[in-house]
């Protein structure tokens, strides 16, 4: 097993090469000239030779391969380089931007799993019946609208009409309440529905009955079938937990949340491609460590899933 | 088939509510009571009238007309993407599931990759890349989109594969384009419509995600995500311009994500 968690691992390390690269080439896709947009903010009118002497200090009269391999052995050493922006080093504006967008992605799990879990296992039971429609309804309708609507939703009810959640702010732990249930509330409804149809195979399978007929008793099957449906469960909250954090922007917009989101935001609306770069390359780094996470758990609950070629669709 | 979906009352209604919202697209210009752009100063935050049934926005605009208005922006978006969405992930899965072997192992690595970062994440880096905005929203979602639903498709093809009257096929002389062309695509088709109808919610919902954070559309477009752009300030004194515009998402939204669930209880009979 340890083997074949290692052949994974190799893996990984060629898709984060891929991640480079593509972040590298999308974000070298736009339009706008960087060290034009940074000569007018340096000069105002700048003239043809002060372009160029711009484009030189930036490293951006070079090749794109150059100019690949160049930041990929900074960025692998943690030097992102400076902000176009404010001159200053990007990894410090970084970290200080990832706690917050952490604390509300980890609460955010956190509530997904407190609405996936019991209410795919009432559905599940009362198939059928009018628990399973009401959830079956409420979760068609949570997927059909935005978070950050939810997030409106939530600040009007429970921060005007019922003072009890501070309007903005993101200070204290009861800040990041609202708006980690407005992350979670569209992900569980997913996450419900998923877990609802593996708990059904699970006990529809055969293994059920031929324990049922061994009279293992229900306590114990319950806990089979619980070990058979989480990997699917496992597998869309990995994928949910870096969903959230590439999907923070607007929440982190309605709450005025200092996060990693917003900082990608304005990075994109001022052109400053050097601070997108860092925030893209992180944020895919930790989703796929985290659906890397989601895998070896997998292969601890069910050792099969490992020797499935493709781990990614269930 | 068409006669099981007209007895499910989830697929009649997602179905409804589906032709309603096109039929607002169509048709806006009817509906709308006023011009949806017209700013009229003097008649800021008017109270529901005759002449303005849902009042008036921050800029003396007509609150109904905008919404009516908004569904034209949405949809003349999201439909062009879902259409060039479903054709490229489509071809390139079911190519590359059939052709098997080594083309389909690096088609795995490939999109494992590609899999890698989040769609919204992708989506909103690409956005700003090309002059047209409708254009670069569009591209955008495609880009960030194809992976994974291609990866979908590919299991539906490796699985439809593998059924004997495949074997059939090729023993009676079946050449292989006759194969993917009438017998392979044929049979998925109403799991590429579950999918794509989800598919085509989760693409409005991105398009006013991005109206909303102002990437992408021009400023005071008359679009859902756009009009709640500077709702943060009205949050005490106008509550419901905050509530319509994603009472609208979420009606077109629903009407998608309705039809296609009903459609997946009607091909998986098992699950429902």
């Amino acid at each position: 097993m340890t083997k074949r968690i290692l052949a994974r691992a190799a893996m990984l390390l060629l898709v984060m090469f891929g991640v480079t690269l593509l972040t590298f080439f999308y974000t070298s896709l736009s339009p706008v000239d960087a060290a034009q947009a940074l000569a007018v903010r340096r000069y105002t009118r700048p003239t043809e030779e002060q372009v160029t002497e711009v484009r030189a200090e930036l490293g951006l009269d070079k090749t794109f391969f150059e100019q690949y391999v160049n930041w990929l052995g900074n960025a692998v050493r943690g030097d992102f380089g400076n902000s176009y922006n404010t001159g200053k080093p990007i990894i410090n504006e970084l970290i200080a931007s990832m706690k917050p967008t952490f604390i509300m992605a980890g609460m955010a799990l956190f509530f997904t799993v407190l609405f996936s879990i019991p209410f795919g296992v009432l559905s599940a039971c009362r198939k059928g019946g009018f628990a399973d429609k009401t959830i079956y309804l409420f979760g068609i309708i949570c997927m059909s609208v935005p978070n950050y609507w939810i997030g409106f939703m939530l600040l009007i009810l429970f921060a005007v009409n019922l003072p009890w959640f501070a309007i903005m702010g993101a200070e204290s732990m009861k800040d990041f309440v609202l708006p980690a249930l407005a992350l979670a509330i569209p992900t569980a409804a997913g996450n419900i529905r998923v877990f609802r149809s593996s708990l059904i195979d699970g006990y529809s399978s055969d293994f059920v009955m031929y324990a049922r007929a061994r009279g293992v008793s229900e306590m114990k099957i319950a806990g089979m079938v619980c070990r058979f449906a989480l990997p699917p469960l496992v597998t869309m909250l990995g994928q949910g937990f870096g969903f959230t954090i590439a999907g923070s922007a607007m929440v982190e917009s309605v709450f005025s949340i200092p996060g990693v989101g917003s900082m990608l935001v304005t990075a994109l609306n001022s052109r400053d491609t050097v601070t997108v770069n860092a925030c893209v390359l992180v944020i895919a780094v930790i989703f796929v460590l985290v659906n890397f996470i989601a895998e070896v758990i997998n292969a601890a609950l069910d050792p099969r899933s490992l020797t499935r070629r493709n781990s990614y669709v269930s | 088939m068409f006669r099981k979906i007209f007895r499910k009352p989830q697929a009649v209604i997602g179905l409804s509510m589906m032709l309603l919202v096109l039929v607002c697209v169509i048709f806006a210009p009817m509906f709308a009571p006023n011009d949806p752009n017209k700013i009229d100063i003097l008649h800021k935050f008017a109270e529901p009238s005759d002449k303005y049934p849902l009042g008036t926005d921050d800029m003396g605009r007509c609150v109904l007309s905008r919404l009516i208005f908004g569904a034209r922006v949405s949809m003349s978006i999201a439909l062009p993407t879902i259409g060039i969405l479903a054709v490229i992930s489509t071809l390139l899965a079911t190519i590359c599931a059939y052709a098997g072997g080594l083309v389909d192992r690096i088609f795995v690595i490939v999109s494992n990759i590609f899999m890698a970062l989040p769609p919204f994440l992708v989506a909103m880096t690409l956005v700003g890349a090309f002059e047209s905005k409708a254009f670069g929203i569009s591209i955008s979602i495609i880009a960030a989109m194809w992976v994974w639903n291609a990866q979908v498709v590919r299991t539906y093809v490796l699985r439809e594969k593998s059924k004997p009257y495949i074997i059939t096929c090729r023993m009676s002389g079946c050449t292989e384009l006759r194969i993917v062309l009438k017998h392979i695509i044929p049979n998925i088709v109403p799991h590429l419509l579950v999918l794509y109808s989800t598919g085509f919610s989760s693409v409005i919902i991105m398009i006013s995600s991005y109206a909303f954070l102002g990437l992408g559309l021009e400023t005071g477009t008359a679009e859902w995500g756009a009009m709640l752009v500077n709702a943060d300030k009205l949050i005490y004194s106008h509550p419901e311009m905050l509530i319509y515009p994603g009472l609208c998402i979420l009606f077109a939204a629903a009407g998608f994500n309705l039809f296609g669930e009903a459609l997946r209880d009607i091909c998986d009979p098992r699950e429902g």
